[in-house]
Parts: structure tokens; sequence; C-alpha cells
């Protein structure tokens, strides 16, 4: 099927035809031959029944009267030679003539005709005239059909070849015009010269012709297009190649290309320079007239140079000759600074100083790593310039913090969040009436992290609230079940959070310690925050829960926010009591401190009590609970990990 | 002598035996065929089935025997009936037949004399009478019909007595008769 849909158009023309014709001529034939058959066979029998016809009176009336030889009363039908038999016999079967002229059997078929005899007067059937008559004439005419219908046959096939070798000729063209086509390039003419022209051919010669035409003006559209679109296509590859690369404030190169400039040697002396207080400028002039600075800084730097790069912001970034010796370094990068200390720049008609901070890495295969930690290094220590040096491990401590951030992150997961808590006792009557909840890391190894390794970066890693949360859980299930106070450190963060916030209120009414909790504020948050922070404090004491101020006493301690805040404890910082024996001063703030709390009608709480004389005198001077590892250490309450 | 004698009288006998054989051969075939000729006599045919129609074996004086015999003969043969015809055979002589009015068919008996044959063909062609007899000679006297064991069994028909009584036979019967002047 598949190759008859794929064949040739004067195929596909001359099977059809052969089809249609061979149904017409099979119908035809078949139609023919029936009725010629038919026809012929009647047509014979009709003969055979006349000739019976024409004897039957008279052998009837024969056999009516009796009459036995009756021979020549059907020699009229006896003498026609294609008779081969006749047969009469009377009504009980007996057969009165059995004519058969010949002996032998004829090769034709044979035609037998029957008919009754009837009496005459009362029309009964009287007996049986069998006539057999000879198909000679009949084969004779079947075998003319036959004959006349083969040469019909071959006159068909004969036309329907020549009509095959017709429809390839007509069809000719086709194929020229095909190969014409299929020889088409862009940008050349086809010639269509075909043999002969008939109007169907014409027509499409003329379409190609057009479309030719057409195709020939959309090419030539389609070039200008492409060449406009490749003059687009690199000017835009250009821009985003300058976008790419470039800063688009200053116009110098970015960190993209400094990262990209670096590849080309294993080895790199960078410096990075950073303006100081740069948010300042932008906040007293805008940042417009900021950004109007570094482009200044940004020409400035070209001026002298240097080959500048903006990372960013108002970080620059330059290299430095691998030649240059270190201390060479260090005095080039002094002398720049010292430059654009007595550099003024122009923001509105106004004079600016600028300084900066350079960190420098030198012949280094991290350049813009190390340089960056240099940088920070010279923040931190307040330099205006840095090296960075391997041995100091800056970069180590970097990877140790980033080692720990994913400690504290699988502690969590692994429920390895610990409490200790550390008993205070009250200093009237001795006895423990209160712990302080101190969290830990639990290793693996059963050993314990304590709260300053983690503390600190789970702060800038956005993990101290998840940690606060496990704690106050910890805590407060466990509280849930004993009757003492217990106190629990929060962070100004912890008390912003909202989430954080919610879920210790929840927790707080799960467990029913809400009376028995209190919770440790730092002074300075109290200070720093004190909106958010008495905010906390006001939803919290609705809940029965008390509010201490922890470490109280070393900062720029406020009486009076101590009494906006409505707080409950003062816990007077640990080094002010570990010294009060031997140093006055602390005191004499203690005392303050107490006789302050005492007027106020709150409680205070010494830490880092260490001895039995520390107690001592802290009871003496009126402090209501005492704190530290002569009280006690911090310890599990919790059995299982006791 | 007495051979040739004795020849000419066997020669004689043989005669006799072979012609009384032939008469009584051709006899009984009139027996049989003479009814069925009748039958084939459209206006008896074309009658009700309750008619019964009288054939007529006529004689002259010398045949009243015979007569009686064939007729006897015919009744027997045919048990009073051919195809859907009722008949009965009965021996008349010529005197007797005039009488009648209810003769079909007449059949004369062989051996009659010729004056009497011809009166016979008369009254037929008077009556509308088929009128057959045993000898085919009888036919120049105005008999209609005759039948003859010639080659083969023919039935003479004589066409001036067939035109004269305006007799009506089945055609088919004209088919197979030799029609005669």
């Amino acid at each position: 099927m598949n190759r008859f849909k794929n064949a040739r158009l004067s195929t596909k023309l001359f099977a059809t035809l052969i089809f249609a014709t061979s149904i017409i001529f099979i119908t035809i034939t078949m139609v023919t031959f029936l009725i010629v058959r038919d026809l012929t066979i009647n047509v014979q029998k009709e003969k055979a029944s006349l000739l019976i016809d024409t004897v039957k009176p008279a052998v009837s009336l024969a056999l009516f009267l009796g009459i036995t030889d009756i021979g020549e009363k059907v020699s009229t039908v006896t003498q026609q030679k294609e008779v081969m038999r006749l047969e009469i016999a009377d009504q009980n079967g007996k057969v009165i003539l059995d004519y058969q002229p010949y002996s032998a059997s004829s090769p034709y078929d044979m035609i037998k005709v029957s008919k009754t005899l009837i009496e005459p007067s009362s029309l009964k059937p009287i007996g049986l005239i069998t006539l057999t008559y000879s198909g000679e004439e009949f084969s004779k005419t079947m075998d003319h059909f036959y004959t006349l219908y083969g040469w019909v046959l071959l006159s068909i096939f004969a036309i329907l070849w020549i009509m095959l070798i017709w429809i390839n000729y007509l069809l000719l063209p086709i194929k020229l015009i095909a190969n014409k086509v299929r020889n088409f390039k862009p940008g050349e003419k086809i010639i269509f010269d075909i043999p002969y022209s008939q109007a169907e051919f014409i027509q499409i010669v003329h379409a190609f012709e057009t479309m030719q035409e057409r195709v020939l003006e959309y090419s030539s559209e389609i070039e200008t297009i492409n060449k406009n679109l490749e003059i687009q296509i690199t000017e835009q590859t250009q821009e985003a190649i300058r976008h790419l690369y470039y800063d688009n404030l200053t116009a110098l190169p970015n960190r993209l290309k400094l990262q990209e400039d670096l590849l080309t040697k294993p080895i790199n002396t960078v410096a990075l320079l950073n303006i100081d207080d740069f948010k300042e400028i932008n906040d007293f002039f805008g940042i417009d007239a900021g950004d109007w600075l570094l482009t200044q800084i940004a020409h400035w730097l070209s001026e002298m140079k240097l080959s500048p790069y903006r990372l960013g912001g108002d970080e620059f970034a330059f290299r430095l000759s691998d030649e240059l010796s270190p201390l060479e370094i260090r005095h080039d990068i002094e002398i720049l600074l010292s430059l654009l200390n007595e550099k003024l720049f122009m923001i509105a008609e106004e004079t600016v100083h600028i300084r900066a901070t350079v960190g420098i890495a030198i012949k280094s295969d991290k350049p813009l790593i190390h340089a960056d930690v240099a940088l920070n290094k010279a923040r931190s220590i307040k330099q205006p310039y840095s090296v960075y040096d391997q041995s100091e491990g800056i970069e180590q401590r970097y990877q140790a913090n980033i080692a720990m951030s994913a400690q504290i992150r699988q502690a969590l997961i692994e429920h390895r969040i610990v409490c200790q808590y550390q008993p205070i006792i009250s200093c009237s009557s001795g006895k423990i009436e209160k712990f302080e909840t101190l969290v830990r890391i639990k290793n693996e190894d059963g050993t314990l992290i304590p709260p300053n390794d983690f503390l600190p970066i789970s702060q800038k890693t956005k993990l101290y609230h998840h940690i606060t949360q496990e704690v106050v859980y910890q805590a407060c299930h466990l509280f849930a079940a004993r009757h003492e106070q217990f106190s629990i450190n929060l962070s100004g963060s912890d008390m912003s959070d909202s989430r954080t916030v919610s879920t210790i209120e929840n927790i707080l009414r799960q467990t029913g310690t809400a009376d028995r909790v209190i919770f440790e504020i730092l002074e300075s948050e109290g200070i720093e925050n004190f909106d958010e922070v008495a905010s906390f404090i006001s939803r919290m004491k609705a809940l029965g829960v008390k509010i201490a101020i922890d470490d109280f006493g070393t900062g720029y301690s406020n009486f009076e926010n101590i009494l906006k805040l409505n707080v409950d404890i003062l816990k007077i910082d640990g080094s002010l009591i570990r010294s009060i024996d031997e140093n006055p001063r602390h005191r004499i703030v203690v005392e303050a401190i107490v006789d302050f709390a005492h007027r106020i009608g709150i409680d205070t709480v010494a830490e880092f009590v260490s001895s039995e004389e520390i107690l001592r005198n802290v009871t003496d001077m009126g402090v209501t609970y005492a704190q530290g590892f002569y009280i006690g250490k911090p310890l599990f309450l919790n059995p299982q990990l006791m | 002598m007495s051979k040739i004698l004795m020849r000419s009288l066997l020669l004689l006998l043989i005669i006799y035996i072979v012609g009384v054989a032939d008469e009584s051969f051709v006899l009984n075939a009139h027996i049989r065929m003479i009814p069925k000729i009748m039958a084939l006599d459209t206006r008896l045919s074309s009658k009700s089935p309750s008619f019964k129609a009288t054939l007529a074996v006529v004689y002259d004086t010398n045949q009243k025997n015979a007569a009686f015999s064939i007729a006897e003969q015919i009744n027997k043969v045919h048990n009073g009936k051919v195809s859907n015809l009722a008949f009965s055979a009965t021996a008349y002589s010529f005197d007797e037949l005039v009488e009648r009015r209810d003769i079909a068919f007449i059949y004369i008996v062989p051996r009659c004399n010729s004056q009497l044959i011809k009166k016979v063909a008369v009254w037929g062609i008077v009556h509308s009478v088929p009128t057959f007899s045993y000898d085919v000679t009888d036919l120049e006297y105005g008999i209609l019909g005759s039948i003859a064991i010639e080659r083969s069994t023919v039935v003479y028909i004589n066409k001036n007595t067939l035109k004269e009584g305006k007799f009506r036979f089945n055609d088919i019967l004209f088919q197979i008769a030799r029609i005669i002047e």
C-alpha cells in the first residue's frame, strides 16, 4: 500500500485505468456471457421444444388410439441431424419408441427437453416424449463468444499499453519542471523550457516563475534583515559584554572581569580598597551624591595609574606588580592612602575628605579572598591597611565557623541541643529556690560544647531562634514536673522575633510554668531596643512571667530604663562579685545596686559566687540570691541525661 | 397330380387362415380404435358428462351375429367408457337404425352389401352421424372413414363426406388421418 502511495503519478493513473477497465470488462463479460449462454441455450431448447410440438399431437393421438408403430409419424423430428435421441413412453413408463441415431457419444453438451403427451379428448396425460438435442450449436456459439472476447481483451490491453506510453509522454513536462526546481539555487533564475505547451503546464510554469520572483524578493529582504540583525547582535553582544564585565556607574571593569583577569596567572597580588563610613556619606548627602563621589574616586584611582576595578558598593580593587617586594607594596599603599586623605572631593559645592581601608593579598593563589580577609582584619584592628598573613589562621577560623554552623544545624536535627541547670540559692535560707538554664551542644562522643563556642555563630546563621525555642521547650517541660523557679536567657533578636515569642507563649501555656519562669535579658538589650523589649516584657508579665536583667552593673546602667521596664530581678554581673573582697569600688557598686533594688522592691542575684567568703559578703550586703560554682555547678536535671 | 392338388389345397388353406387371421387382427384394431375416434367428435365430447353416447354397429341380414359379437367386444374392451365419454355399443339393422335418434357413431361390420352401405352413408350425412366401415373401399359409397392396417395403422377420412356431413373432429385427428377424395 505505501509503495502505491509513493508510486509515480503515471503508474497510479495507469493502475487506476487498468483497475477500472478490468472491473468494467469483467462485469460486461460476465453479463454478456450469462445473456449469450442463456439465450443460446434457450434458443436450442426452443428449437427442441418446437420439434416436439410438431409431432406431439400426432404422437398423442397415436398413443390414444393405441397405434404403436409411430416411427413414421415422428420422422419429421428424427430426420433432424441435431436430434440425438427421441424417446416416447406411455403413462406407465413403458418405452414405445427410443430413437437414437448415433451410437457414439457426442463431444458436445446435450440439451434434453421433455413434454407430457395429452389425450386429445380429455386432456389427460397419457405419456412422455423426451427429445435429446445436440449442444453442438450452443458449444460453437459459446466458442465464438470466447474467441471474440479474447480478441477484445487483447485489444483492451494493447490500448492500455498505448495509453501508458501516452500518459508518460503527457506527464514528461512535470519531470522536467521537477528537475529544474530540484536544482534551484537561491540567486539563480530557472528557465522552464518544456517541449510542448499545454494549458496546465503553462499554469504550473507560470506559478513557479511567480514563486521564484517572490522567493528572490524575499531572499533579498531576508539578506538585508540578516545583515541588520548581525549588526544589532554584534552591538547587543558588545553591550552585554560591557554590562557583564563593566560597572555601569563608574565604567570601571567589575568583579567578574577581575576574576577572569586573575585567571591568566596562578599567583597574583591584589589590593581591595574600601571607603570608610561611606554609608554615612550616602545618608548625609543622598545616594546620588554618593554615586557621584564613587565616580570621582574611580576617576582618581584611574589617574593614579592603578587600573582599578569596582567590585560593588564602596569597594574597589587593583592589581599590583608581583615584582614588588612586600615592603615596597606597603610603602606604595601608604603613599596612596596618604594621597587619598589629602584629596578633596566635591559634593554639591561642599568639600569632602574621605578615608579608606585597604586589604592586600601578596602573591596569593586566592587573591580576592585573601585580600578580603586582610581588609576585614584591617577594619577590625582599625588600621588603614593590612596584608594577608596565612600564619594568622583567619581563613581557618572562617572554615571553623562554617563547620560549627553545620554542627549546630545537625545538632538541632538530631536533638543534641541539651540544657544544664545551675542552682540559685536564697541567701537568707541557703536553700535552692531557682535554677538558671544553660544551653550546651552534646557531641556524638558525649562531650559538651559550651554556649560561647556556638551561640555567636548561631546568631549570624539565623539558627539562634531555633536554639532558644528548643531551650524554652526543654526547660519548661522539665520544670512542669518540679516546683522550683527557673530562668532562661533571651537575646534581643528573640524578643523581636514574633514567631519565637509566639512559640514561647504556646509552650508556657501548654506546660503551665509561666508563673515560675524568669527570662533573663541583657541590660544592653533594654537600652538598645527599649520599645521592643518593653513590649515583650508586657506580654510575658501578662502571663505571670518574671523578668531579670542579666549582667547588671557592667554597662552604662540606666536606672530609669530599669524602672520603666518594670523588671523583677537584677542579676549583678559576675565580674563585680568575683573581686568583691579585693576591690572596694566593686563593693560600692554592688551595695548601690542592692540598695536601689531594695528601694524599688525587686530581688537581686549575685553571680559567680565561687567561695564561702563571697557568699557571706553578698549575704551581708543584702543580696537576695546567690549563684556560682561554690553554690553548685551546672548539671543535668533530666534523668535521661544525668 | 395329387401333390399339386394337395399343395393347392394347402395354399388355399393358408390363404384362408391368413385371411381369417388378418380380418380378426384388423377387427380387433377397429374394436379398440372406433370408440376413441368417436370420442374425438367434438360435438359429443362437449356434451355433459351424464350424456351417454350410442355406438351403432350396423349389419345387414347376414352379419347379425358378427355385429352383436363386435358390439359385445367393444363394450367389453372399453367397459362402457372411452376417455371421458360414456357410451354403449349396440348392434342395429339399418331399419332399426333409422328409427333411432340417439345414435352418435356408426360402425358398419365387414362384408355388408354396398346398397346398405350407401344408405347408411346417406343417413349418416343427413343426420350428421359419423360413419366408419371395416373396409376402406366402402369410402367410395360415401362412408366417412375407415382404419386400415398397412405398413402402419392408417386412418382414412373421406373428404367429401366430411364436408357434406359437416362433421367436427378434434384437429389432431386430421394430423394423422389420411384424407382422401
